[in-house]
């Protein structure tokens, strides 16, 4: 789309042939890897070697079952928030550029994000206390 | 030509496999992964390799792992118990291929001085082992030349590139094969060429007694008490009370002691724990003696139930007896009362076979749940040598109880999770069951017993000089500390007086094992809750310490340095400049530990108020220690009832405010200013004179005098080969060991060693107030509350 002076394989601009060629080696790099896993080396698959490794104990009853994890919640809300500083950083690196808009629309944006956290703590998403900590 | 082609292709081939042998032999040797893995003592010594002194990361052997499937080299380090034997045999199982193993320790080579019905009598009974590293333990050097042992059997014998390209035949990892006891190696406790000599112990083992010269020995009467005003006061309300139904007993060494009718117990404790004056709130202790095989009968019955009590106000300890009759008889349980009574009952009932009616959970303690008889019963076999030896088919077949089995309801909501016996964060092999909602703790279960050495069976066949070296075992990061609570219940009972110097000695060791113990478990505390570097400057310092006790006793962890009326020898040449500059050093030391961790906000968060003890609970629950002091009550025996040279030092009793994980650490780290004060003192004032007493009817004499006069060398050789004579009685001596009060329960019968031998141990108090506190919490907390109970499973199942 944007021919290059440098060539297709420059480093100093990259373009879409590069990126093309560098997922390429790295599907390649991982393919012979777990091939290479797969392939080689002694396998002794036992019956204790496959069973799960839980202290040294055999498990008690089954792992598939409704299971409450509060800790899911709270990574998927760090996940999202997370995700959401990428938008900032990407503006404060173009701050000068972007002007008052854009200052004003990142702040829109941030006002919108503490109103979501405002939100998540009043619906007492982030409360995480076992029974013997409310006590 | 057809032929020397073929052969032409041949001779490639191994050149390209000898060569990829090389490369890859090479590559293993430099990056052995040991799996975090530790059975008892030994692995101490293994944990030490890898601090900065030795440093087995210079080996390639860096980081160990925490799961099986990480690791591939297997250091057995420790004890093999037949309770664990199958964990162990699973966790090698599960390892990645190829894997090593490397016994470490006598008891993993041969089961070591532990000849004893729960302990596997080698490792290489249920695994193949390429390296044995002697010792007891090995010094973490004999560790790293182990490993170098292993790295040079690998590039020398192994052949892995037709096993990596499953081109079949080759060889590598340890593929030795699996020895058995008395058919491919010798089954002789003492080693081969003993044929035909008794077994140690043989003349003082009942019914026999053969060629027992003890019964020609003289001794004094044990040592008597008089009774207190206070004491006999409470002799008298009892009497007017109970009548005849409580008996005074005439002769005593330590304490007040009553026999009392079994149907009238439970009302005579209720009565001295809620009314009596002084009230004794605390069951000390509860255990059984089998009166089976005394030699004098007389009117003694079956079994003997002993009740021990203390009482915090006066200081004062009291002891009911009380008969039973039959094999296996009933009796009341005092859980109502108690409720640390819990875990005494079921050890009597899985040692004993006696029966407590009303008891809420009634199971074996120790012993796996498939064991046949009562390990302490006089009828059940001793020697691990004397019974069918355990292999490979006994490790497949004897699996533990599963975690259901440990609830009463269970609903499909709830998780069941083993947290050990093999775990990061159990500090020893114990099984902690959690039956989890979410994160949260339901209810928490204990499986004890997997590190059952039968200590307690082994007193009854040693004789008394030589069960010293077993007590350093007992706790095996409080070294001698462990000696002075055994040999202060014998003196106690024989009226040995001793030597000022010895005294100070005692004293001034104790103290550093106290030091010692708690760097260990600063260490690990700060390390469970996230702090990896704390390890590091406590073992250096610990080092420093080791190096002490190694210059003055010989040995590192296990010195069994205290002798029957004072210690082995005398101090050496030197030992003031290394005490002083510890003493010089430590105090700097432990002000970094402290900014590393005492306003650190997140040690705070994980500790503050996390795993609370109420003053009442540890009262009732029999807790004992720093973590008793913790609570807030300056309870410490060194003050309270002084023994050893402790009256004649100053010191302080630290307590703590809350009863929390924070508390006990201040507790532990300002208990560590007073030990240095106390070792300081003690090496400022050491007094001159003799470092064992002259009393040679039951002591060792001086080395030097042995050399000299022929008096002093038959007593050294009657006392090394036969054993002392201690007269016939009991007592119980308890101490402040690091982890909290340590008692010995002692009954002789007037012969060369004990008739029962009892450990009251602080740890197994202190662990069953666990499911207490771990109720409603995370696991994350319950990973601090671990660490900062300080127990270690040796003690707890001895």
């Amino acid at each position: 789309m944007f021919p290059s002076e440098y060539g297709a394989f420059s480093a100093v601009q990259p373009d879409l042939l590069t990126m093309a060629l560098y997922f390429l080696m790295v599907f390649g790099l991982m393919a012979v890897l777990l091939f290479l896993t797969s392939r080689l080396g002694e396998k002794k698959p036992t019956d204790l070697k496959l069973s799960v490794y839980e202290s040294g104990m055999i498990p008690a009853g089954t792992a598939r079952f409704s299971y409450p994890a509060p800790f899911y919640l709270i990574a998927i809300f760090f996940l999202i928030f997370d995700v959401e500083a990428a938008f900032i950083f990407s503006w404060a690196i173009a701050f000068d550029q972007l002007g008052w808009q854009g200052w004003l629309r990142i702040s829109f944006f941030i006002f919108i994000l503490l109103a979501s956290l405002v939100y998540l703590l009043q619906k007492g998403g982030l409360e995480w206390a076992t029974a013997g900590q409310q006590k | 030509m057809g032929n020397g082609r073929a052969a032409e292709m041949s001779q490639v081939e191994n050149l390209v496999q000898r060569n990829l042998d090389t490369i890859i032999n090479w590559s293993r040797k430099h990056s052995l992964w040991p799996f975090f893995f530790g059975l008892s003592c030994c692995f101490i010594e293994e944990a030490t390799a890898f601090t900065s002194r030795y440093d087995i990361g210079r080996f390639g052997a860096e980081v160990f792992r925490g799961s099986p499937r990480q690791g591939d080299l297997l250091i057995i380090s420790g004890t093999v118990f037949k309770k664990m034997a199958p964990v162990v045999l699973r966790l090698y199982e599960q390892m990645a291929e190829p894997k090593w193993v490397i016994s470490m320790g006598s008891c993993s080579n041969s089961g070591g001085m532990y000849d004893v019905y729960s302990v596997v009598q080698g490792v290489d009974q249920i695994l193949p082992v390429d390296v044995y590293v002697p010792g007891c333990p090995p010094r973490p050097e004999a560790l790293l030349q182990g490993l170098i042992m292993l790295q040079e059997k690998i590039v020398a014998s192994e052949r892995p590139s037709r096993a990596v390209f499953n081109l079949g035949k080759g060889g590598q990892g340890t593929t030795g094969p699996l020895l058995m006891d008395g058919i491919s190696k010798s089954r002789d406790p003492r080693g081969p060429g003993y044929e035909g000599i008794p077994v140690r112990g043989s003349s003082v083992s009942p019914p026999f007694f053969a060629d027992n010269r003890a019964d020609r020995m003289w001794t004094p009467p044990a040592k008597r008490k008089e009774l207190s005003p206070g004491d006999q006061r409470l002799a008298e309300v009892l009497h007017s009370l109970f009548a005849a139904a409580v008996v005074l007993q005439a002769d005593v060494t330590d304490m007040m002691t009553f026999q009392v009718d079994q149907e009238i117990l439970p009302a005579v404790l209720r009565y001295l724990k809620n009314e009596a004056s002084p009230r004794y709130e605390r069951l000390e202790d509860l255990t059984a003696v089998d009166e089976s095989a005394r030699r004098h009968r007389r009117d003694l019955p079956d079994f003997t139930l002993v009740y021990t009590l203390l009482s915090f106000s006066s200081a004062s300890r009291v002891r009911l007896k009380s008969g039973l009759q039959g094999a296996s008889p009933d009796t009341a349980s005092i859980c109502d009362l108690w409720p640390s009574a819990n875990w005494y009952e079921r050890e009597v009932y899985d040692m004993f076979g006696i029966r407590f009616t009303g008891h809420p959970d009634l199971r074996r303690l120790l012993m796996p749940h498939d064991w046949e008889g009562h390990p302490l019963l006089k009828s059940h076999v001793y020697r691990a040598t004397q019974m069918t030896p355990y292999g490979l088919e006994d490790a497949r077949n004897h699996q533990a109880l599963d975690a259901a089995a440990f609830f009463v309801r269970k609903n499909d909501q709830e998780y069941l999770l083993n947290l050990g016996p093999h775990h990061y964060s159990t500090h020893g092999v114990v099984r902690f069951i959690l039956d989890l909602h979410g994160e949260e703790i339901r209810e928490m279960g204990i499986d004890l017993g997997y590190h059952h050495r039968g200590v307690e069976k082994i007193g009854e066949h040693q004789s008394w000089h030589q069960f010293i070296p077993y007590t350093d075992r007992v706790d095996y990061l409080s070294g001698v500390a462990n000696n002075l609570t055994y040999l202060s219940a014998i003196e106690a009972m024989a009226g040995i007086q001793l030597p000022d110097r010895a005294e100070y000695i005692r004293v001034m060791l104790s103290e550093f094992f106290r030091i010692s113990n708690h760097l260990l478990w600063f260490g690990t505390f700060a390390q469970d809750i996230g702090m990896m570097s704390a390890v590091f400057y406590a073992f250096r310092e610990r080092e420093m310490i080791m190096d002490i006790v190694e210059f003055i006793t010989g040995a590192r962890l296990h010195p069994a340095w205290f002798r029957i009326g004072g210690v082995a020898q005398d101090l050496p040449d030197g030992w003031q400049e290394r005490v002083a500059d510890f003493v010089k050093i430590f105090p700097k030391r432990l002000h970094e530990y402290e900014a590393l961790t005492a306003n650190n906000p997140i040690f705070k968060a994980r500790t503050r108020g996390i795993g609370v003890l109420t003053l009442q609970d540890a009262i009732d629950w029999g807790v004992s220690g720093p973590n008793l002091r913790a609570c807030g009550l300056a309870w410490d025996l060194r003050k309270k009832t002084p023994y050893s040279a402790y009256g004649a030092f100053t010191f302080d009793i630290p307590t703590g405010p809350d009863g929390d994980c924070y508390s006990r650490y201040l507790v532990r780290m300002a208990e560590m200013r007073q030990s240095l004060a106390l070792i300081a003192q003690a090496a400022k004032e050491m007094p001159g004179g003799r470092y064992i007493c002259e009393d040679c009817r039951y002591t060792l004499p001086e080395k030097q005098e042995t050399l000299r006069d022929i008096d002093s060398l038959i007593h050294h050789f009657v006392t090394v080969s036969r054993g002392p004579k201690i007269p016939a009685g009991e007592t119980y001596f308890a101490t402040e060991a690091p982890r909290g009060e340590q008692g010995y329960y002692l009954v002789s019968d007037g012969l060369n060693r004990a008739y029962r031998l009892r450990v009251r141990s602080p740890g197994f108090a202190n662990l069953q107030i666990l499911p207490g506190l771990a109720k409603g919490i995370t696991i994350s907390d319950l990973v601090a509350i671990l660490p900062s109970l300080d127990y270690i499973m040796p003690d707890i199942d001895r």
